[in-house]
């Protein structure tokens, strides 16, 4: 045979080697940091740029795009080149994906934790940086696909299906979820607005899993295992089949991330009934690669390659069995929205693409630098620590979601929530957070010995960057069936039949799907009285975006009897037609924010509780781990953009009548001055151009055209104007003793035994006061009621009153058992 | 062809077990691959997804009679289920029947002295917040319904909702101002309001 020499390309292996290893320890360093806070909400700093809401995607976004991204890039230019015996296509657009992939992931954590963001779950980049992911993932599909073209091989190897699949795939995905209109240089707004936004981003979101996560990593394992282990694939038909299920299926699976939500139940079913299907196509990969081992399973005990092939290839299965019984409806009911949904991610990302990845990188370094591993032992330590670390990260998570999800289900024997206060559902699982740092650290702590052993390995050989091959020219077959040959071995030989093919494949699902939800109008019942979002209001939603709140609150009320009565009337599809992007969220760290502005939800807050509760959470939950946003308050509101924005949304469906850009400044600056002067009257002197103004608008808009005629928030009561008699409190023993017996008589059915407040009236113990809080406005209170409470000046005489307040001046602070949730404004007595 | 992928450090026995499956020409950069079939446990499971799934869809979307979707249904049938559970909001009020159970009327005796007595009176002749219960004027009316209904939603005139007690409690309270405080005759009975009944 006539045989050609050639050169493979090494240093862009290296290159992409190197980069998977700086952006593996950057994406877990932030994600240990994103733990930490939630664990110690001090170490958000105070300051926008280290703010979980902004922390959290740069941790999410540099573990999917950047570490396991350019993992993705190390394994598919070595193998690829192996594989069809042939360099890459073009140095040129190795080049480009290569320094195009860093930019990009550079751009990525500076918008990112600048505040730009689309608010949409692992595609939160903004337009200019979603147009290069574009331009550069092209340029790894066409250098790809020429590279399958000039092969010197007959066949395509699987390892390349897995490749392909997911290079079609991603660009179909991408692009499809990444259609915006800009308003400005870095800000712009989703063409698609609620439920449809939601259907395409799961699209999105779910296949990102599939064939970021997934499809290329079984690529990684079907060359990297079989190297490594010495042993042939067990099953070449099982290859084939599960290959073609997974793609075709995965693509249909989205909607399983909207379970019980405002989606038609014929979506639902389909996302809850092809995850189930996929189960036998996902676990086809995990025994191809698990029986690949067979006959080689001594080597294990020694191989700290093999052992994280083992792990990663067994935590993939774990996952892919989790992920079909997490989309059946009654177990979503429980899991959604808790941290079950991230151990299982963090089975999926540490074990599968963190264990495949380490093994690859560490069977790789010694190829290509011509040299022996610096250390297998201790790679084998770092084997044992991130196997440990995985477990100390997801067990205690496991244990958290079940604990938490419980709690907010439960209730008293008379059919009422045991747990009405969220945060003390927050409380007890704090213990698993800590755990969870812990197994972090140890897992990072792992990661450190590969770099370490991944530098040694580098220093002690030298790297050949063009290494030279001999293969024999491709011979020229028939492109028509041979006799014998079967259909598929045909099409394994015709690379650009083959991508069409995959690409048939991956684009049905999402199809079949996305089209009748924005076609069939009958999917999203009107509701007449949603009314779009007022200048102030948009721009308090895009503050909402910027600062990540979606990462910590959902806006989605399911129709469960222990949602609708902690939050209020479960969400409507109609309800989100205005909202570009839609912001349901995946977790609730926090509670849920859909009825906030819902008259008659228990969620619902005065401006004053906002204020104060953005200025400092824990004033007004005790042990609350949000991060505090002093800035909202002091920064003014940007509103530059505000004709821009109103013009896009109302190309985008939203009914502004023309002209209205004009006026729109007018709208906010009196919507945003009647805020302003609402927390004037509780003492909080904010101009209406600050950020919480707007902030406040928007969390007062959620949920408001539904109810009943459209009531607004309860506006924080003027005093009313009764004449107030000075008061100072009585002290001595008797007097107090005499207030405690009326209060037990007269005050206790509606504030408790102990004043701790029940659910009709308040609590006294603590310092937030609806009616305010100094001795005279306490005596004036109970001598004449307030609008809810009786006056007691007409039952009991002037003595009485004045005991009976002093006993409650006297139980401030006291601490009682089930306090209720403070209410009103904060005084400092 | 020289199998290079095995090991030689392996038993030979295990080599000739399976490498007479190798498939011939299934050569990749020294990759090679068996013959083997998918196991068919993991078809068998494929294939009782896909039953599962027809059967499912079928279920729930082609012979769903039922006049609400299923996850709204599915709703429904849980508030309904609370309010057997709980009793909680089992009461219809449209066909209250009060209670004549004598150990009932006692608790909700203490209940009334408890909850009530502070704006109406501890028995009921009303005082300077609410008004008198033992008279035949009534503000909001006195059937079982009206009774229960003001008890559990409050009235805008300013009683407070007591919305944190349960439907059986009410409705005892009900039964205990409707039979055993209307037309008794307390002391101090504040002057009539509302209609007469």
């Amino acid at each position: 045979m006539n045989q050609q020499k050639f050169y493979y390309d090494n240093k862009i292996v290296a290159q992409f080697t190197y980069a998977t290893v700086l952006w593996g320890i950057v994406g877990m360093l932030v994600g240990l940091l994103a733990a930490a806070q939630l664990a110690f909400p001090a170490l958000n700093f105070e300051i926008p740029y280290t703010t979980f809401g902004r922390v959290r995607p740069v941790h999410t976004n540099a573990i999917i795009f950047a570490f396991t991204g350019n993992a993705i890039f190390t394994g598919a230019y070595y193998s690829m080149q192996r594989l069809l015996k042939v360099r890459m296509y073009s140095d040129f657009l190795s080049k480009l994906n290569f320094w195009g992939w860093q930019l990009i992931i550079v751009l990525a954590a500076v918008t990112l934790l600048a505040g730009y963001t689309m608010g949409k779950e692992y595609a939160e980049l903004e337009w200019p940086i979603d147009i290069l992911i574009a331009v550069v993932w092209v340029a790894f599909g066409w250098n790809m696909i020429g590279t399958m073209i000039k092969r010197r091989v007959q066949h395509i190897y699987v390892a390349i299906w897995f490749f392909l699949a997911s290079f079609v795939a991603v660009a179909i995905l991408h692009i499809g979820n990444s259609i915006e209109i800009p308003v400005s240089f870095l800000k712009s707004y989703p063409v698609y607005a609620g439920v449809q936004d939601a259907v395409v981003q799961w699209w999105y979101g779910h296949n990102a899993v599939a064939f970021f996560l997934t499809t290329p990593f079984l690529g990684i394992m079907y060359y990297f295992m079989p190297k490594a282990a010495g042993r042939p694939v067990y099953s070449y038909r099982l290859s084939i089949v599960h290959f073609w299920a997974l793609i075709f299926i995965y693509m249909w699976a989205g909607p399983h991330h909207l379970l019980y939500q405002a989606l038609p139940d014929w979506a639902q079913t389909l996302g809850v009934l092809f995850s189930v299907m996929l189960i036998a196509p996902s676990w086809g990969g995990m025994i191809n690669g698990l029986l690949t081992l067979r006959g080689a399973w001594d080597k294990v005990r020694e191989s700290a390659i093999l052992k994280f092939f083992v792990v990663g290839v067994t935590a993939y299965g774990m996952s892919t069995f989790e992920g079909p019984m997490l989309s059946l409806k009654s177990v979503n009911a429980l899991s959604h929205f808790t941290d079950w949904t991230i151990a299982h991610v963090h089975i999926g990302g540490m074990g599968w693409n963190g264990f495949l990845t380490f093994g690859m990188i560490y069977w790789l370094m010694p190829k290509l630098f011509r040299t022996k591993l610096a250390s297998e032992k201790m790679a084998n330590t770092h084997f044992w620590i991130a196997t440990l670390g995985m477990l100390a990260y997801s067990v205690p998570l496991y244990w958290a979601a079940f604990t938490q999800t419980l709690m907010w289900k439960e209730f008293t024997d008379t059919g009422f929530l045991r747990y009405t206060d969220f945060m003390e559902t927050v409380t007890r699982i704090m213990p698993m957070y800590y755990t969870r740092v812990v197994g972090g650290t140890l897992y990072f702590l792992g990661a450190i010995l590969f770099v370490i052993n991944v530098f040694k390995t580098a220093k002690s050989g030298s790297m050949e960057a063009n290494e030279e091959a001999m293969a024999p020219a491709r011979e020229v077959i028939t492109t028509k069936k041979i006799e014998g040959e079967t259909t598929h071995r045909w099409i394994e030989r015709r690379a650009v039949r083959f991508t069409v093919f995959v690409f048939i494949a991956v684009f049905i699902g999402g199809m079949v799907e996305i089209i009748p939800i924005i076609a069939v109008k009958s999917n999203i019942p009107t509701i007449e009285s949603v009314k779009p979002y007022t200048p102030l209001e948009q721009e308090g939603r895009d503050l909402y975006l910027r600062e990540g709140c979606y990462n910590c609150h959902s806006q989605q009320v399911r129709p469960f009897r222990s949602e609708v009565m902690r939050y209020g009337e479960y969400s409507k599809e109609g309800e989100f037609v205005y909202d570009h992007p839609f912001q349901w969220g995946s977790k609730r760290t926090g509670p849920d924010l859909a009825r906030t502005g819902y008259k008659g939800s228990p969620i619902n807050r005065n401006a004053i509780w906002h204020y104060e509760h953005f200025f400092d959470p824990t004033s007004k939950a005790e042990g609350s781990i949000m991060p505090a946003y002093p800035w909202l308050i002091s920064d003014d509101l940007d509103y530059s953009d505000l004709k821009k924005k109103i013009s896009v949304l109302r190309s985008l469906g939203s009914p502004y009548p023309e002209g209205y850009e004009e006026l729109a400044e007018a709208d906010l600056k009196s919507q945003a001055e009647a805020i302003s002067a609402e927390l004037k009257k509780a003492g909080k002197d904010v101009a209406w151009n600050k950020e919480i103004i707007a902030m406040i608008a928007y969390l007062h808009k959620m949920g408001k055209d539904i109810s009943s005629g459209g009531e607004t928030t309860e506006e924080v009561k003027e005093e009313k104007p009764i004449e107030k008699v000075d008061f100072t409190k009585l002290t001595a023993e008797a007097d107090l003793t005499a207030g405690a017996d009326i209060f037990t008589k007269s005050c206790a059915v509606c504030h408790g035994a102990n004043g701790e407040g029940n659910a009709i009236g308040p609590n006294l113990t603590d310092d937030s006061w609806i009616h305010g809080g100094t001795d005279t406005d306490i005596y004036t209170t109970v001598k004449n009621g307030v609008p809810g409470m009786p006056g007691f000046g007409t039952q009991i005489d002037d003595s009485q009153i004045r005991q009976s307040s002093s006993f409650v001046i006297s139980k401030i602070g006291s601490n009682p058992a089930n306090p209720k949730d403070p209410q009103g404004a904060k005084i400092v007595r | 062809m020289e199998h290079k992928h095995t090991d030689p450090k392996l038993s030979s026995e295990y080599n000739e077990k399976f490498d007479h499956k190798l498939i011939e020409d299934h050569d990749y950069d020294g990759i090679r691959e068996l013959d083997n079939p998918p196991p068919p446990w993991l078809m068998i499971l494929f294939y009782v997804t896909v039953v599962f799934s027809a059967g499912y869809a079928a279920y729930y979307h082609f012979f769903w009679d039922k006049e609400s979707g299923p996850q709204e249904t599915e709703f429904i049938a849980e508030m309904e289920e609370a309010k057997t559970k709980y009793k909680a909001v089992a009461v219809d009020v449209n066909n209250i029947t009060l209670t004549d159970d004598a150990a009932k009327l006692d608790l909700a005796k203490i209940a009334f002295g408890a909850k009530c007595a502070v704006c109406h009176g501890a028995n009921g002749e009303g005082n300077a917040i609410g008004p008198n219960l033992t008279d035949d004027h009534w503000i909001t009316g006195n059937t079982p319904k009206s009774v229960f209904e003001t008890i559990k939603n409050g009235t805008p005139n300013g009683m407070t909702a007591f919305s944190n007690i349960s439907d059986e409690e009410i409705l005892d309270l009900s039964s205990y101002i409707l039979k055993k405080i209307q037309g008794s005759n307390p002391a101090n009975g504040k002057e009539p309001q509302g209609n007469k009944m």
